[in-house]
């Protein structure tokens, strides 16, 4: 060993704490270290001095029996303090131990627990991301299944199909019943034609969401949104060009299919206040949309 | 692998040396109540109140059988807990000395010293190591008293809870100081 040996090293090497290889390098580096083997005699010095300094305080006599009978008799008190207490808390004791039975496990219960664990983390997650379905570019769960046992409604593209569920949903408010569309039916372009249902067809949906039960609340907003339709489809009307009856198509269907998926959603988690709220959200865009389109409406007519 | 195996070995270990212990309360005493005493007596330099603090450690080691290593890591333990109970002790005391009258701090000062029993110069001597170990920080002074004891570095780093490998140069420090001051306090 060529560096000298530090002062750690060297009290370990007094000590006795040092490896074998490390005790033989120290060794042979004190016979060849004049600094080190100096530095080792002014420790040593200093190792007798401290062990005669402090024997005195380390070889004092230790009371052994002294503790004995101490530490033997607090024992003692401590077991009959124990049994005392155990006495005098055994109902509440009890009571504890009725409670932490509860969440002693056997291994079948800790899987029973761990899977509904499970399965309810599952449904939350679930949950969740039924929540965050609100965009418009989802297909709407509810109006895909109140549509799907339709019989008379005529093919169109999927966003056709969605406002043509909403439309009878006014209906079935039972309030303000949206006359039957032939007046724009004859105007507008085929493709709109080809969605608008017939009235046979109106009533056979009408019976089919009137067993759709109604949140709180959602009454009102139909009502507004019948109304708005009947003042959109009104008589007097002059006819959207088809560009911009297309635009108009397009984004109903974008706002029905958000509230159809909202919708859906609160139905599933009535409970949920979020859901609930997403749900009139979606409304009030749509009532926003209907309201825009119908004040153009009115304001071409009185024109 | 190794690591794990060994892992596992350590704790099977440890867990046979707890239940070797829990069978001889009185053996642990037997062996460790003087290094308890010592230690305890090192820190409150009273030997009524390190009696007392050896009681508390051995109690709590009594209560604590089912929890507490066993063979080489118990002495560690027992250490590591005299130390916390002599210097809440000491706490307290300094407590109850700044509360109390003159009367009470008279007493106590002079129950730091020595039993009457013992001869003058060996107090001096007691009296001047203390007032030198008073002057080395911690944690060189409890590694340079554990040392003195007979501690091995690796039952001192499980005491205070320091690395192994640092205890060397902190017993080498601590001596040093120690000499330095008790040259000083000796001329």
């Amino acid at each position: 060993m060529r560096e000298c040996l530090d002062e750690g090293i060297l009290q370990s090497y007094f000590d006795g704490e040092l490896s074998r290889d490390q005790m033989e390098s120290a060794t042979s580096h004190l016979a060849s270290c004049s600094i080190c083997s100096a530095t080792a005699r002014e420790l040593e010095g200093e190792l007798n001095l401290v062990s005669t300094a402090l024997s005195h305080e380390f070889d004092a006599p230790v009371p052994t029996e002294s503790l004995r009978a101490r530490i033997d008799a607090a024992i003692a008190g401590a077991q009959l303090t124990n049994g005392n207490r155990a006495a005098v808390d055994s109902p509440v004791r009890g009571w504890w131990q009725s409670l932490s039975a509860l969440f002693a496990f056997t291994p079948q219960q800790s899987f029973g627990y761990a899977a509904l664990v499970v399965v309810l983390a599952f449904a939350a997650i679930f949950g969740i991301l039924q929540l965050r379905k609100t965009t418009p570019t989802q297909s709407p769960d509810y109006v895909a299944n109140s549509n799907s046992d339709k019989p008379a409604i005529p093919s169109g593209n999927g966003s056709e199909r969605n406002e043509v569920a909403l439309a009878p949903k006014t209906s079935d408010a039972g309030i303000a019943t949206p006359a039957p569309p032939k007046a724009i039916r004859q105007t507008v372009s085929r493709k709109v034609r080809q969605v608008r249902p017939k009235a046979a067809d109106v009533n056979d949906v009408n019976s089919e969401v009137a067993e759709v039960k109604l949140l709180p609340g959602e009454r009102s907003y139909l009502q507004t949104i019948a109304a708005l339709d009947s003042t959109i489809k009104g008589k007097g009307n002059r006819p959207m060009t088809p560009a911009l009856q297309a635009e108009y198509e397009r984004n109903l269907a974008l706002v029905d299919r958000a509230l159809a998926a909202t919708r859906s959603a609160a139905k599933k988690n009535p409970n949920d206040p979020e859901a609930v709220e997403f749900m009139f959200t979606a409304y009030e865009n749509k009532v926003s949309l209907l309201n825009a389109v119908a004040d153009a409406r009115v304001y071409n007519r009185q024109q | 692998m190794s690591g794990q195996a060994r892992a596992l070995i350590d704790s099977m270990a440890k867990e046979f040396a707890t239940a070797a212990t829990a069978l001889s309360f009185d053996e642990a005493f037997t062996l460790h109540h003087r290094a308890v005493f010592r230690t305890a007596r090192s820190v409150v330099r009273d030997s009524a109140l390190a009696e007392d603090v050896t009681q508390e450690v051995f109690l709590r080691l009594y209560r604590n059988l089912d929890s507490t290593p066993g063979d080489d890591l118990l002495r560690p333990w027992l250490l590591r807990v005299t130390l916390n109970v002599a210097r809440n002790t000491l706490r307290g005391q300094s407590r109850s000395m700044a509360r109390d009258d003159e009367y009470h701090k008279t007493t106590t000062t002079e129950s730091w010293f020595p039993a009457p029993e013992e001869d003058y110069e060996r107090r001096l001597a007691i009296e001047e190591a203390r007032r030198a170990l008073d002057k080395i920080k911690e944690p060189m002074r409890s590694c340079l008293m554990l040392k003195q004891q007979g501690l091995s570095y690796r039952e001192i780093a499980d005491t205070l809870a320091l690395k192994e490998t640092n205890v060397g140069s902190l017993v080498a420090r601590g001596r040093k100081e120690f000499a330095r001051v008790y040259g000083k306090i000796g001329r």
